[in-house]
């Protein structure tokens, strides 16, 4: 199956990503090329992934990827609305569990308070922050 | 003990390049689909095999063009089999690190056996670590991967 990868900019700076199909060994580098292109302006990037079917470790090396290169740039990296089977990859590896919220309004919220918090410089984003959030 | 009648599903020995890894897992689906799984099965079935394949391609054959990896699905009684074999030089798979350790947990090494390990009933290497044998008990309560 192949994947598509919608990229929306919601508010500036911070990003949703949705990928649909399945990230597997075909596919990963699309979605890495893909969101490699708004990393260098994003403050956060929030990964919608309610229709993301199927995901390999070659996806999941994306999005740490992707979390290590925000972390170094003060930037955030969140996950929402996995499937049940994505999820138990990402349960069964004890990983990102520290980068999922329950909703996109959940991730304004913690955006918010977090990108104000790394304005401020309360907040370290190299840092974990708030585990199980 | 009854020795349990075993059933060739698909056997392939594919060239080693990347873009054969999701055509033969689209063949292994068509079978599998014909063995009423669970949608989970079928789910953790694929993953194993594609995270096996492509191990075998880019670490074993280490991705010459010219080497092969041997592929075979085999259904004995209630238990899957999927054997996967490359031509490399083998590894010493004690040494894989855990990829869940906190130390280890940015580093791309080890996931995808982790998760062979994790998602399948049975997993054991063979000649020195070319080859992986991946076993799924089908259709009963499996602790592991269920």
């Amino acid at each position: 199956m192949s994947l598509q990868v919608k990229i929306e900019e919601r508010e500036p700076g911070v990003y949703v990503v949705a990928p649909t199909g399945e990230v597997n060994t075909d596919t990963y580098l699309e979605l890495e090329n893909k969101v490699n292109g708004i990393l260098p302006k994003a403050k956060a990037v929030i990964f919608e992934l309610k229709d993301m079917t199927y995901i390999s470790s070659m996806g999941l090396s994306v999005l740490f990827r992707v979390k290590q290169k925000l972390a170094g740039q003060q930037g955030k990296f969140l996950w929402v609305h996995p499937q049940l089977q994505v999820q138990k990859v990402f349960d069964v590896m004890k990983v990102l569990s520290d980068a999922m919220v329950a909703s996109l309004e959940e991730a304004d919220e913690y955006l918010d308070s977090f990108l104000d918090g790394v304005q401020k410089g309360k907040i370290d984003p190299r840092t974990p922050h708030e585990e199980g959030t | 003990m009854r020795k349990e009648p075993k059933r060739m599903l698909l056997e392939r020995r594919l060239p080693n390049r990347l873009e054969h890894v999701n055509a033969f897992i689209k063949e292994a689906l068509d079978q599998f689909g014909k063995l009423s799984l669970p949608p989970s099965d079928i789910f953790h079935l694929k993953l194993v095999l594609e995270e096996a394949l492509t191990n075998a391609m880019r670490h074993g054959n280490r991705l010459n063009p010219d080497l092969f990896v041997d592929v075979s699905v085999e259904l004995e009684g209630e238990r899957l089999v999927m054997k996967v074999k490359d031509e490399g030089g083998g590894f010493d798979f004690s040494k894989i690190p855990d990829p869940t350790h906190q130390d280890n947990k940015e580093k791309p090494n080890g996931r995808g056996v982790f998760l062979i390990k994790q998602l399948m009933s049975e997993v054991e290497f063979f000649d020195g670590g070319s080859g992986i044998r991946m076993i799924k008990i089908l259709g009963r309560a499996q602790g592991k991967g269920t």
